[in-house]
């Protein structure tokens, strides 16, 4: 196939019936409409860190294509000690990163890996993978 | 590794994190051995489905040299399925992951492209009387699904092997300390790895040995060559008394030292540490993409299938439209816009690392190039900061020999704790012959004059010329020396002994002999530079012409440092950039927009600083600054590219120009686009290590 094929004549203009034309701009609008919340949506607030005997609040975060959970709430004032479980092969998710404390927390396969953060004040602090196409955020409240 | 507070097991925090690295770097390796794989494979299939597929879009007619069977559609498909659903298995897991968790990247749109395709033909294989019906070419499109899923894989692989390539100056970095010591254990010289070498140990170094761990030496001297740590050109020679780094390299002489600092303490790890540290932050510009990216897939989604309902409208041709869905989605690249940045701060702290220059941070980083205003602190940047003796004459009038002179000046002075007393004693002590030096009695300091007291019955009194004047003493002879020693910058010190005026001494801070240079090359770029200094305006005018600084800002005391700074933002001179040791100048650089720390090379984690310069070598300054213009040109460009590419590629793959001029993007050429965007961004970051800072020229002495 060549770079730019030109218009031939497979590439023929077809009469739809005018209910069809309808039913597909309808089902594209919805697919829209759907694709847009379900991906920019917000879809629940995040999963709250449990708090550990000696004031630490922690969390398990599974590495696999994406993070799970990918919202962590956090009190402030706390330190935090979250875990990284990393079941996915992709070099992709092999690192996180944690910009706004400038930590880069490598994470080997089939293992779990703890990043300790201290005390923060509140905020929402997002965390990415190394091409930063996997995120997830931390939400500090009061 | 976690960000643990200091504790018993942090002390192997460097070879724990070189360890890490070693098993990241044996999974990135594996990675990279199964993707080849994969992509062979791809390459071989989707070769044979193009040839396959050779007669159809040839337009028919050509396929008598090939059997028909080889070029049905039920035998494309059998070539097509591997290279999607085994070299392509992570773009779909990854999707459908991805997708459970409300996010979308890269691998959706791959997924959903090359999928839609598969799908699309699939249905054709199976009911091609659909088609025929409508009175469309049952045509099938495996080989795009093909083509595109191998191009794209192909991209991936071409990307970690640059990728690899940007983190390679932490890994130089790790690789400097070498495996084991020779150390001394019950007397007698033993080789043991270096993660059991403790703070207290005494290790032996030979010629040509690398040096293991941080220490100061007790025994032997020799130089040592310290450029890998410190980008200082030039070897260092070490005695007794002098702290030795490790990873740095013996040269030919031997020495012994005592560990002081091991594991995480150890300056080259503090290093690795920065960098990592600044790697793992991010400037203001990506703080914009990141926010793009965010929006970036599912907005491309949007608009392919919007591609698909209005081409469905215009001509009811759903196969068409179909193409048209697959190009939008494949040839955005959220990837490029992704990698821009960060990989061009990544390239960029590991070429600083390499010459002694650490950044803090990538906005270290981006506001160093935008800095209009330098301000130099004097003592200890411009200057040794250690002031020595530059002149010694003994008056007319005076009776006392010079050797006498030089012991009672020195008797006098070890008792003093001003600033300058240090210099008159080391000068004292080295000139004169050997011997006790004789007994003070009734020491006193006069604050901002000088000191007195009694020596073998005579009343020594050193000081300024000022002092003696106010003592009602005839100083006129002393004006024109005191005048010239002025005009050099020097503090002078008088000695009178029983009244009458013996000898003179000027002392003054020499300049390191890289300063002038510094200057200059600061000039050259553009930026206004300012010195601060404690000293009387007239000294400070003296050194600022010696280094051809023009503006000075002179009486100024510690504590208003920082106010200096802050009125030269307010007045709009600003970014302005703050250079001084570290130590009294904290306020003032934490105040600057950009503070450098000059480092002595042994202290790296400088808190106040955000850029840290091992050597302490002020040509680190100008080389800090093109680098950060040339690491900041390089973001901007790899942002236009990434920006301009997705801008360009979209309407076209939507077929915006097709009612114009009757083109169509082949999904196949979006696939190969994509690809190829993400590589050619990393590729332009890498330029960056071919930075060199421009070599100052050494003055001749």
């Amino acid at each position: 196939m060549p770079i730019f094929a030109a218009a031939g004549p497979l590439w023929r203009t077809i009469d739809q019936p005018v209910a069809i034309k309808g039913l597909v701009a309808m089902a594209g609008l919805l697919l829209i409409a759907w694709e847009l919340w379900w991906f920019l949506g917000r879809h629940g607030g995040g999963v709250a860190a449990r708090e550990s005997a000696a004031g630490w609040q922690e969390i398990t975060i599974t590495v696999d294509g994406g993070y799970a959970p990918s919202r962590i709430q956090v009190k402030a004032g706390r330190p935090l000690r979250l875990s990284f479980h990393r079941i996915d092969p992709s070099g992709c998710v092999a690192q996180v990163i944690f910009p706004d404390f400038l930590k880069t927390l490598d994470l080997p396969l089939d293992a779990t890996t703890s990043l300790e953060l201290p005390a923060t004040e509140a905020g929402v602090y997002p965390f990415h993978c190394g091409m930063n196409m996997v995120r997830g955020v931390l939400e500090v409240v009061d | 590794m976690s960000s643990s507070s200091p504790s018993p097991s942090c002390c192997h925090a460097a070879e724990g994190s070189a360890g890490l690295a070693d098993g990241m770097e044996r999974e990135l390796a594996r990675e990279r051995t199964l993707l080849r794989r994969k992509v062979s494979v791809a390459a071989v299939l989707t070769g044979l489905v193009v040839l396959s597929s050779l007669p159809h879009m040839l337009g028919g007619g050509h396929h008598s040299f090939l059997p028909p069977w080889f070029t049905s559609p039920w035998t494309q498909l059998i070539l097509t399925t591997p290279v999607l659903f085994w070299c392509g298995r992570d773009f779909f897991t990854g999707a459908i992951s991805a997708f459970r968790q409300h996010s979308a990247d890269m691998n959706t749109l791959v997924a959903a492209g090359t999928g839609i395709a598969w799908l699309t033909s699939l249905f054709t294989t199976l009911f091609p009387q659909v088609l025929v019906a409508e009175g469309l070419p049952a045509d099938v499109y495996y080989e795009t699904a093909a083509v595109i899923l191998t191009l794209v894989l192909l991209g991936r692989l071409l990307e970690a092997r640059a990728r690899g390539q940007t983190s390679e100056a932490i890994r130089r970095l790790l690789q400097l300390q070498p495996p084991t010591a020779r150390v001394l254990r019950d007397g007698q010289p033993v080789e043991i790895p270096v993660s059991r070498v403790v703070v207290g140990d005494l290790v032996q170094v030979r010629p040509g040995d690398k040096i293991p761990v941080d220490g100061e030496v007790i025994e032997g001297s020799s130089w040592v060559e310290e450029s890998m740590l410190t980008g200082e050109p030039t070897a260092v020679s070490k005695g007794v008394g002098d702290a030795v780094i490790g990873a740095s390299i013996n040269r030919n002489g031997s020495f012994s030292f005592r560990v002081n600092r091991v594991g995480g303490d150890t300056v080259l790890a503090q290093i690795v540490d920065l960098v990592r540290q600044a790697q793992s932050s991010r400037t203001q510009v990506q703080r914009l993409a990141d926010q793009v990216v965010g929006w970036f897939v599912p907005v491309v989604i949007a608009l392919a299938i919007a591609a698909f309902v209005v081409w469905f409208l215009v001509s009811g041709n759903a196969v068409l439209a179909m193409l048209f869905l697959v190009s939008v989605l494949v040839i955005a690249c959220p990837c490029a816009l992704g990698l821009a940045t960060p990989t061009s701060i990544m390239v960029a702290s590991g070429k600083g690392a390499e010459n002694g220059l650490i950044f803090r941070s990538a906005e270290a980083l981006e506001t160093a190039g935008k800095v209009r205003t330098i301000v130099l602190d004097k003592t200890g940047t411009l200057t040794r900061g250690q002031p020595q003796v530059t002149d010694f004459e003994r008056l007319p009038g005076g009776a006392l020999p010079a050797d006498t002179l030089l012991a009672l000046t020195a008797a006098i002075e070890s008792r003093s704790e001003h600033p300058l007393a240090e210099a008159l004693v080391a000068y004292s002590l080295s000139h004169r012959k050997e011997g006790e030096l004789p007994g003070v009695e009734g020491f006193e300091a006069v604050a901002g004059r000088g000191v007195q007291g009694s020596i073998a019955g005579q009343r020594v009194r050193v000081g300024t010329p000022r002092w003696f004047e106010e003592l009602g003493m005839n100083v006129a002879a002393l004006k024109p020396l005191v005048e010239r020693l002025e005009a050099a910058a020097c503090s002078v010190a008088v000695v009178v002994v029983d009244g009458r005026l013996e000898g003179c001494f000027g002392v003054a801070d020499p300049l390191k002999p890289s300063s002038a240079a510094a200057v200059a090359a600061l000039r050259r770029l553009g930026l206004q530079v300012v010195m601060l200094s404690g000293d009387a305006r007239r000294t400070a005018e003296v050194v600022a012409a010696q280094v051809g600084i023009e503006r000075v800002i002179a009486q100024v005391r510690p504590a208003d440092k920082a106010l200096v700074v802050k009125r030269l933002q307010e007045q709009g001179e600003g970014p302005v950039a703050m250079v001084g040791d570290g130590i009294n100048d904290a306020p003032a650089l934490a105040q600057a927009d950009v503070g450098i720390a000059m480092g002595t090379g042994t202290d790296v984690a400088i808190a106040a600083s955000d850029i840290t310069l091992i050597s302490g070598n002020l040509a680190g300054v100008p080389a800090s600054i093109e680098l950060s213009r040339a690491a900041m040109a390089n973001i901007r460009q790899n942002l236009v590219f990434a920006f301009a590419y997705n801008v360009a590629g979209i309407p076209l793959a939507a077929g915006l120009l097709f009612p114009l001029t009757g083109w169509l993007l082949s999904p196949m050429i979006a696939g190969a686009a994509m690809a190829f965007s993400s590589v050619s961004v990393v590729s332009n970051a890498l330029r960056l290590r071919t930075f060199r800072p421009a070599r100052l020229p050494l003055p001749i002495r």
